[in-house]
């Protein structure tokens, strides 16, 4: 085995390159936030201009093929490129970004050739932000409740509803969706996926005050947002996979959202937390107190063994293998001890890791902010006890047939 | 990146897989359960015709020189069973701190004879002050003639009454420093008792005033005998893995199978949850346990990864088994349906080579908490 993410001369070569290139490409203007709500449409902005620089050459979503703007790299090189951006504070993509990261796999598995050729090079060379809308205030875990219509009328659909706790601070190009194309239709066969250009009339934007968003760090959309739909005619050639089949489509972005993937970018706040606690202020260090070491102990352990799903998930998915319940397994891992190791914070380090006062919050209130959202971090991607469900399902435990994960490629 | 194993560790996989289906279904497990003394004469001549008491020593010393990870595994499958004996005390703890603390003419005498199956070495470390960080030894050597005589009681053995030879950890001739003194097991004044109870292999050792010659010591040894019992720790992990993998095979085909209220169990969700626990357990055991296995082969320093992996295993064969009573209700704790034998085994080599607390205790140091 080798759980190395670097391991031969060649991934050496690729590195020093991506390196370099990053270097280059990442302005020295370039600010961190321990909050993405607090970054500026000028950060916004110059994090869209090394997507653009990224996706130039392939590496904004280098797992995607090369003939729509991927680059086709290795699962290894994939990781030197998470791991490089992540070593100067961004992500890959550097934004919040549901386009690639979600729907990219998406329309390459149930897309028609036409789908593949005008939505995923946008997407893949950075030239376009897209959202995903996906929950509404009366279908959460259970998504395939929605209401949202989509009415066929001609060559448009014609959209109304309301979306929630989606999208970003600073907007979007474009928003893929699941909408109720049958509303007399059968559950499950009722719904269809459809891709709307954000700019059309009757759409309106309302931004939420959430807790935190519960996304990765270096990536955090900032806000969440309302996205109500009002006659909104939609060209019913952005429908992709079929109409009325929008729940398989489905299965293929929520396979990769309930973390089929694997997130190789750590949460840094855990490290920072415990460098925290060996610091010295006044002769004396966090760490100094038995009971608050054997909880940091705790707390590292816990992380570690995150760690190592999110690097098992990332080998499964990068190497194409047959996967069942390790992306529920990781997702729901991340969730509970995220929560867990949280609580461990306040409990070694008191109301230090709750402030983020210029004067007293350690590394610029990134603790703080760890604080809110690995609590809000609980619904995103399907709640605790829906992956429970998921997990159940792959692994046979209520039935005879053990169901099978969804295709990524 | 690649978490597969590869071809030599498939084959091993292969032949140890056939071996605990052939040679250890459930009946054999029971009886060597009910009767420890038939251990030996059903395992062993087997396991050393297949080459599993060489493969942690090296090719110089009549070995197979394997990798760590290759001798994982093998314990990963011979945990399924759970397969009990000396193999692991013998041909890889043993044989490590022969390996790391004894000298070139004591390795030439012993590990050819380990590495062979002929014959049984056990660690007698602890006692009555129970703990594996070498604190509170009162065995001790004193000069006698050109060799020495040695005392003590030492208790919770693992293995010890399998063994033709015992690594003893003794104090010889005053000297603060522990040392290591191999006894021949059936030598005048050593009495080795095994242990009843819901235990599995342990004893207690008495050795009063038993005859030893002065090339059967490892002078000073604690230092070396550390580092050997830390890197091959996650060897013992592995058999934990093993057994949780087994563990939860066993309960998800009760839970397909066992109807109440007119269906599986398995469809109700609380059901689901325990077998849910049970799978998080299994695999963070599996992957803290494979990246320590990793870190070693390949020459990394793994002493923070051994500590994660002993401490996450050894905590989740024990829940592992929880959970398992907790989906089989009265059926799991029928002696003959075998989920006991795991129980028994979850409890016994829990604090084997040190318990979570203890590496938990050394983690604090790696990750510079505190000094030293």
């Amino acid at each position: 085995m080798n759980f190395a993410i670097e391991d031969s001369a060649e991934q050496g070569t690729f590195r020093k390159e991506a390196r370099a290139f990053i270097e280059e490409i990442v302005p020295s203007t370039l600010e961190h936030m321990a909050d993405p709500v607090d970054m500026s449409y000028e950060q916004y902005q110059i994090r869209r201009d090394i997507g653009r620089a990224l996706g130039e050459r392939g590496w904004l979503y280098p797992s995607m093929p090369k003939e729509y703007g991927g680059g086709d790299l290795s699962a290894e090189n994939v990781a030197i490129l998470h791991d490089e951006m992540t070593r100067i504070g961004l992500a890959l993509p550097p934004y919040y970004d549901a386009g690639g990261r979600m729907g990219a796999p998406t329309i390459l598995v149930w897309g028609t050739d036409e789908h593949k050729k005008r939505f995923l090079p946008p997407i893949c060379k950075g030239l376009v932000r897209t959202w995903q809308l996906l929950s509404e205030p009366g279908a959460g875990s259970d998504l395939a409740g929605i209401k949202t219509t989509a009415i066929r009328d001609g060559n448009h659909y014609v959209v109304n509803g309301q979306k929630m706790y989606v999208g970003s601070s600073h907007g979007a190009d474009q928003s893929w969706t699941i909408v109720v194309t049958d509303p007399k239709g059968e559950r499950h066969k009722n719904l269809s996926w459809l891709m709307i250009p954000m700019d059309l009339p009757g759409i309106t934007v309302t931004p939420m005050d959430l807790l935190a968003t519960g996304g990765e760090g270096g990536s955090g959309c900032g806000v969440k947002n309302a996205v109500f739909f009002d006659n909104v005619r939609v060209p019913a050639d952005n429908l992709v996979g079929g109409e009325n089949n929008g729940w398989k489509v489905a299965t293929t972005h929520l396979e990769v959202e309930h973390g089929g993937m694997g997130r190789l970018a750590d949460r840094r706040a855990i490290t920072d937390f415990i460098n925290v606690c060996k610091e010295k202020h006044d002769g004396w260090a966090i760490a100094d107190d038995p009971d608050a070491r054997e909880e940091i102990v705790n707390l590292y352990i816990e992380s570690e063994i995150t760690k190592l799903f999110a690097l098992r998930n990332h080998w499964l998915s990068h190497t194409n293998q047959p996967r069942s319940y390790e992306g529920s397994q990781y997702s729901l891992r991340r969730k509970l001890s995220g929560l867990d190791i949280g609580e461990k914070m306040v409990r070694i380090a008191g109301p230090l890791v709750l402030t983020k006062d210029k004067r007293w919050a350690p590394v610029n209130g990134a603790i703080e902010y760890f604080q809110r959202d690995s609590i809000t971090a609980l619904h995103p991607g399907a709640t605790t006890d829906i992956q429970r469900v998921i997990m159940a399902r792959r692994l046979g435990i209520g039935g005879r047939e053990k169901e099978k994960a969804a295709n990524l490629r | 990146m690649d978490l597969s194993l590869n071809d030599t560790q498939q084959l091993i996989q292969d032949s140890a897989k056939d071996f605990v289906r052939g040679a250890c279904g459930r009946d054999v497990l029971l009886k060597l359960d009910r009767d420890p003394a038939l251990v030996m004469s059903t395992l062993w001549k087997p396991m050393s015709e297949l080459g599993w008491t060489g493969m942690a020593i090296p090719e110089q010393y009549g070995g197979t020189g394997n990798s760590l990870t290759d001798v994982a595994v093998l314990f990963e499958e011979l945990g399924c069973g759970p397969v009990p004996g000396p193999l692991f005390s013998s041909a890889v703890l043993c044989a490590r701190i022969v390996l790391e603390a004894a000298s070139d003419a004591q390795k030439k005498a012993w590990l050819p004879k380990i590495a062979g199956g002929e014959r049984v070495f056990a660690l007698a470390l602890t006692e009555q002050h129970y703990n594996w960080s070498g604190n509170g030894i009162r065995s001790y050597a004193k000069r006698d003639g050109s060799g020495y005589t040695l005392s003590g009681t030492k208790v919770f053995v693992h293995d010890a009454l399998y063994a033709t030879d015992l690594l003893v950890a003794a104090r010889v001739d005053g000297a603060a420093q522990i040392s290591l003194v191999r006894v021949d097991a059936k030598a005048a004044g050593v009495a080795v008792r095994a242990l009843d109870g819901f235990i599995n292999g342990l004893s207690e050792v008495v050795l009063n005033n038993v005859k030893v010659a002065a090339d059967d010591v490892i002078a000073n040894a604690w230092g070396p005998a550390e580092r050997a019992m830390l890197a091959v720790t996650p060897v013992l992990c592995a058999y934990k893995v093993g057994s949780c993998k087994a563990v939860f095979d066993m309960s998800l085909t009760y839970a397909r199978d066992r109807t109440q209220f007119g269906q599986i169990i398995g469809r109700f969700a609380r059901v689901q949850d325990h077998l849910i626990h049970l799978v998080n357990y299994l695999d963070s055991a599996r992957w803290t346990t494979y990246e320590a296995l990793w870190k070693l082969d390949s020459g990394m320093d793994a002493a923070s990864s051994c500590h994660v992996a002993k401490s996450v295993t050894s905590e989740s064969y024990m829940r592992a088994c929880d959970y398992a009573h907790e989906v089989h209700a009265g059926i799991g704790v029928s002696r003959e349906y075998g989920l006991t034998l795991h129980t028994k085994m979850s409890r016994s080599l829990y604090h084997c080579l040190g318990a979570p607390k203890l590496h938990r205790k050394k983690l604090e140091s790696v990750l510079g908490l505190v000094a030293g």
